[in-house]
């Protein structure tokens, strides 16, 4: 799904946007070097590993010469990033034009990294404390528990069974933008709520990480300081036991509200207290690249609009019933029938037909997945349609004219609304007509002179 | 209009409310004996929206749940996953126990109803036997609402027997004291007469192998199936043969509650003759149709009942095919019709007449008094028909009470009826036996694999204003079935696969002003009511010989009775409102499967071989009957494609009505047509058209004759009859046709 990039690139640029200072200080962190590389579009990952050894400025014709005529596009967002983020910094004279050169920080710790490898701040803990550690199976069980029902919280469902750690005021801000939030009304989801559910895990995440951090800005955290601790996190293992006493009182606070969305497992010895990395946190940097791992699907959808899902997760059932009707909740499936008025509603909440196509088709169970189409094809069909049909109405704001003092006057409005392009509709037996607001000053003006 | 056209309903599944549901689960107390449910299932659809959601969550997994084919729920309703490896035989089972509600490609579901359980219990299935069955192919421990509604449902059904014995009637139970239970009724224990070598309670007792059904067993273990295989005490007692209608009323759920299920023992009926004739050799029974045999004779009697086959699959016999397919002699089989009144020599024979000529209620030539007085005075084995959903209840009890049989076997395509009628199919005829998956069959080759096309045709401006006024309320119709843009994308398809693909077209319309309108204009053929026998068999000659002749235009005469091989591609131009039992019977005119089979295969040369084309005016009523008249086929896991773009733009003048002043002359022409003019054709005899009827026989083509109307009577020898007296004087048991050898074993 687009919506995907967009938000991952939206942290992005939220790094970028960092103040100058700021990000020369990030880059003092190798395994940040490393998370911004990885994060970068592929012609622009190509061009730092190239100037990693290379000191001097090079002028932006020759790295332009690197790609074929047709990459410039290319070329153009690649070096527009790579500015942005002050990995490359420019010069100008006027006999090579504009030249760039690869910022000495960034350069020196990612050869660093690259050669030697980094050394994170902490080390996982010895064995013998460690002997009450979960499975990796049973970390990734508590982590999608943990990051559902944080989900299904969000988004205010009655689904959720028991309620996370985090405060009130905290998820009001995560629900910014995502519910709306009138006074009486019970809050419902947004345009970009639904969106929100549609996307992938780590591009939820991510969009949820971001709040995050704009939040702990207001609260007067230094935002580097808390980017720079969730990529370091990124490159932990997952499984294994961190002592807490490795963190400062910060991070110690951010860690608490990690392990609420799932991040992290905290667990507490006699004497010590540790967290352990979950899937979701080794993976965030992972998810700043567009190669999000391919999850198995769950739905079938029949040719008669049945739907038939494969899942034992509440959230699941919330997502499809945003756009079907659920009529069975088994122990391992979710029976709905995707109907005119279920669609309607999803449209009407701004969700658009190509969303629900793309959900069902990248979401196929595999028993269907192979088959071409994976969603019957009268199905998409329809969708498509059925959202053509809400769109055949255009609404042109616009001004009604009546009462003309006489056939003249009505005429000459007539053409001169039409002159003006502005002439939606005429009745002349009535003597009636509307034009586009556009022109109705120019009309009223016109009308005038008339007198 | 911005939500186009009003309240068209969505493609939806039928589930009637909860509280419908819960009132089957008592049924037992319940006076109202039309139980079958669905029945009018149109209404219930867009019930109570979130309310409906039905959460079985709590339910138990089994552990090996990934190996069981399905999913049960509390309130009736069964998910079967049809790439189980187990589910040819969860299918079979479950047809036979439930009601199939929609079975598209990967995922069937069912429904748990009275009604289906008393089909179950009548083909020979035990409450304890459903039971287990049912726990071993579900993924999660049965519910027990599940459990309780099967015990409540069956705890009476299939309880008690009508055996007709050496033609004396015996109601017969292998549990005396629902017998006692039911002699505590004034009507029967009047009815019943005394017998001789009697029990203490003066039943007489008899005993029976117990049968174990076939396909099922592969899931029963050793111990289930010994219990079910056992032999069995039955009791009984003689009734009065005059008083058998009365005692049956007694029985059903709305008195007693103990249906009693009828059973033709043919081979000890030592009263009548048997009827000389075998299949001959080369008849191979399909699959399906095996299996609809094996329903109707479990251990070695004969049930009553209804078999349900889609259009084409082979079911309807007449005259012509009897002698195509089996040893009966000329002198055999005769036919009593309004023309065609033979009388028929010899103590063994079929007669095939219409339902109208057996319940004709006024005065009869002198001919057919006796024809009648005939068929009225002997006792029959058997009693078919056909086409059993177009006839109407009172029509039936007629012919079934003037006819007096051993069995009944009806057959239909289309279980559904828009009306309430079908629930007296039930008592009239008996439990449904079997009902095939269309699926399966056209994956199997036996029926054409149809594609299914919704055309969405735009109104004209014009057209669409006029639509719109109250005045023409009464031309609505004739307003949007003449639509130009309609007129186009008809006359786009004819021309494309007549010149493209050298198909048959059949183009329906109910509408009469617009029937004649298209084919004067398109210099095509039709057929109404109206249409003399001569003229009829003309254009269907041409039609099916000439290679001129490739399209013809049809009335609603045309939608069960004319069967023509040739066709395979309808068009649709207007229809009769919201019928699914018309949208399925017109899509059966072009179901006979076409080609070789090995093409008609998935992934062969040509995966579809028949087109249905269903022509909607967008933003009118028209796209709300439509959608409701395709539910039946959606249901069976067809799909109808829609095409919004036909004809395409670039057909200009190649088409008609292309310019303005064209349309409004139409437009003219239709809004000057009288109202009488322009609504549907009213056929005198709706559900069974005797003009059409006349037509079929004269042409004396195999199709023509498809059994609309058609039923057959059989009747057997006496004496020791063909099928007894085969063991007396024995043939040559391999000479004997294999599938009448399964049944002798």
């Amino acid at each position: 799904m687009p919506e995907v990039r967009i938000v991952a690139r939206n942290f992005m640029d939220m790094v970028a946007s960092l103040p100058a200072m700021k990000l020369d200080q990030l880059y003092q962190n190798a395994f940040i070097c490393q998370a911004i590389v990885r994060s970068l579009p592929p012609l622009a990952k190509k061009y730092v590993i190239q100037m990693l050894y290379v000191e001097e400025v090079v002028p932006g014709k020759l790295i332009e010469e690197w790609v074929l005529p047709d990459g410039s596009t290319k070329y153009r967002v690649a070096i527009d990033r790579l500015v942005q983020l002050r990995i490359f910094s420019e010069t100008f004279d006027r006999t090579s034009g504009t030249s760039y050169r690869l910022n000495p920080t960034f350069r020196v710790n990612l050869q660093k990294h690259i050669t030697i490898g980094g050394v994170l701040p902490r080390e996982p803990m010895s064995a013998t404390i460690t002997v009450r550690l979960p499975s990796l199976e049973d970390l990734e069980v508590y982590a999608h528990e943990q990051w559902e029902c944080f989900l299904l919280q969000l988004i205010n469902s009655a689904q959720s069974e028991r309620m996370t750690n985090i405060s009130p005021a905290m998820m009001r801000i995560f629900q910014r933008g995502l519910l709306t939030q009138r006074e009486k009304d019970a809050p419902r989801l947004t345009e970009s709520g639904f969106q929100f559910l549609l996307m992938d895990t780590n591009a939820q995440l991510w969009y949820i990480i971001r709040e995050y951090i704009l939040n702990s800005e207001e609260l007067d955290i230094d935002s580097a300081d808390l980017i720079a601790f969730l990529l370091e996190l990124s490159f932990h293992a997952t499984g294994e036991a961190y002592n807490m006493n490795t963190l400062d009182e910060i991070q110690r606070i951010t860690i608490k509200d990690l392990a609420d969305l799932g991040l992290v497992k905290l667990q507490q010895g006699r004497k010590d207290s540790w967290f352990i990395p979950t899937k979701l946190a080794t993976n965030l940097s992972v998810s700043l690249t567009d190669s999000s791992a391919r999850k198995e699907g769950f739905i079938v959808v029949e040719t008669n609009f049945r739907m038939y899902a494969y899942s034992t997760s509440k959230l699941h059932c919330e997502i499809l019933r945003l756009f079907s009707r659920i009529e069975y909740q088994l122990p391992n499936l979710i029976v709905g029938a995707i109907t005119k008025e279920s669609l309607y509603s999803a449209f009407e909440n701004g969700i658009t037909a190509e969303q629900i196509v793309s959900f069902l088709q990248q979401n196929a169970h595999p028993r269907v997945a192979e088959r071409i189409p994976s969603v019957p094809e009268n199905v998409t069909d329809q969708i498509r349609l059925w959202e053509a049909d809400l769109n055949r109405v255009e609404m042109t704001p616009a001004h009604f004219y009546d009462e003309f003092p006489s056939r003249d006057v009505f005429e000459a409005a007539c053409d001169f609304a039409r002159e003006c392009g502005g002439l939606l509709w005429e009745d002349s037996k009535k003597m009636r007509l509307a034009v586009k607001t556009e022109v109705h000053m120019q009309m009223r003006e016109h009308l005038r002179g008339q007198r | 209009m911005g939500h186009g056209e009003k309240g068209r309903p969505s493609k939806r599944i039928k589930s009637s409310s909860s509280k419908e549901e819960y009132r089957l689960a008592a049924f037992t107390d319940d006076d109202d004996p039309s139980f079958m449910e669905g029945a009018g299932e149109d209404d219930d659809r867009d019930g109570g929206e979130e309310g409906k959601k039905k959460d079985f969550t709590k339910l138990e997994l089994k552990p090996d749940h990934p190996n069981r084919p399905l999913w049960a729920c509390a309130d009736g309703r069964i998910f079967l996953e049809t790439f189980s490896p187990l589910y040819k035989h969860a299918y079979d089972f479950l047809i036979a126990i439930a009601e199939p509600v929609c079975r598209p490609e990967s995922m069937h579901e069912y429904n748990l109803t009275p009604h289906s359980l008393y089909a179950a219990v009548s083909v020979g299935l035990e409450t304890e036997t459903i039971i287990s069955v049912l726990n071993k192919l579900s993924k999660t421990v049965l519910p027990k609402e599940m459990i309780d509604f099967i015990y409540a449902s069956t705890a009476n059904y299939g309880k008690v027997k009508l055996v007709l014995k050496k033609n004396r009637y015996f109601v017969e139970s292998p549990f005396p004291e629902v017998l006692k239970k039911l002699l505590k009724d004034e009507v029967i224990s009047h009815a019943r007469v005394a017998s001789e070598g009697t029990d203490a309670d003066g039943f007489t007792i008899s005993k029976a192998m117990g049968e174990t059904v076939g396909g099922h067993n592969e899931l029963l273990n050793e111990s289930e199936l010994a219990a079910a295989a056992e032999e069995k005490e039955t009791h009984s007692f003689e009734i009065d043969p005059s008083q058998v209608e009365n005692v049956k009323q007694r029985c059903l759920p709305n008195a007693l509650n103990y249906p009693m299920l009828e059973e033709y023992d043919f081979r000890n009926d030592t009263v009548n003759p048997d009827l000389e004739v075998e299949l001959k050799p080369h008849a191979q029974p399909r699959p399906y149709q095996e299996k609809s045999l094996s329903k109707m004779f479990g251990n070695g009697r004969a049930r009553s009942g209804i078999i349900v086959l889609p259009c084409g699959a082979g079911k309807s016999l007449w005259a012509f095919q009897f002698k195509l397919w089996s040893t009966i002699k000329d002198e055999q089989i005769c036919r009593f019709t309004s023309d065609n009144k033979e009388r028929f020599h010899g103590n063994a024979g079929v007669v095939v007449t219409t339902y109208n000529m057996v319940a004709f209620g006024g005065k009869r030539s002198e001919e057919s008094e006796k024809i009648i007085e005939e068929i009225r005075k002997r006792e029959w084995g058997l009693l078919l028909m056909d086409e059993v959903h177009v006839v109407p209840a009172h029509m039936f009890r007629k012919v079934i009470s003037l006819t007096k049989s051993h069995c009944k076997l009806g057959l239909t395509a289309t279980l559904v009826r828009e009306d309430e009628r079908i629930t007296d199919l039930n008592f009239l005829i008996g439990p449904k036996l079997y009902e095939a998956n269309w699926l399966d069959l056209v994956r199997g080759g036996f029926i054409a694999n149809v594609q299914c096309a919704e055309v969405w045709c735009p109104m004209t401006k014009e057209f669409f204003a006029e639509y719109l006024k109250k005045e023409n309320s009464k031309k609505k119709q004739a307003l949007y079935v003449m639509n130009p843009n309609k007129f186009r994308a008809c006359e786009f398809l004819i021309r494309f696969h007549e010149e493209q693909r050298k198909d048959k077209i059949i183009v329906f319309a109910d509408n009469l002003f617009a029937l004649t309108e298209y084919a004067t204009k398109l210099r095509k053929p039709m057929i109404y009511g109206a249409t003399s026998h001569i003229e009829r068999t003309k254009i269907l000659q041409a039609f099916k010989t000439s290679s001129k002749v490739n399209t013809i235009f049809l009335s609603k005469v045309g939608d069960n009775s004319i069967d023509i091989p040739e066709a395979n591609v309808i068009i649709q131009i207007s229809s009769h409102a919201g019928s699914r039992r018309q949208e399925a019977q017109r899509l059966g005119r072009i179901l006979r499967a076409k080609g070789k089979p090995q093409d008609r295969m998935a992934g062969g040369k040509e995966e579809f071989n028949a087109f249905f084309y269903s022509l909607v005016s967008t933003d009118t009523q028209e796209m709300y009957y439509s959608t409701k008249r395709q539910q039946f086929l959606i249901d069976q896991g067809y799909s109808f494609k829609v095409i919004t773009s036909l004809p395409p733009p670039d057909s200009g003048a190649s088409l008609s009505y292309e310019r303005l002043d064209e349309q409004l002359a139409l437009l003219g022409k239709v809004l000057s047509a009288g109202d009488d003019m322009v609504g549907l054709e009213q056929l005198e005899e709706d559900a069974d058209d005797i003009n059409l009827h006349k037509a079929r026989r004269t042409f004396g083509s195999m199709s023509a004759m498809s059994g609309a109307n058609g039923m057959v009577y059989m009747e057997y020898r006496t004496g020791k009859g063909k099928l007894v007296a085969a063991k007396a004087k024995p043939k040559d048991p391999s000479k004997r046709h294999y599938l009448f050898k399964k049944r002798f074993a």
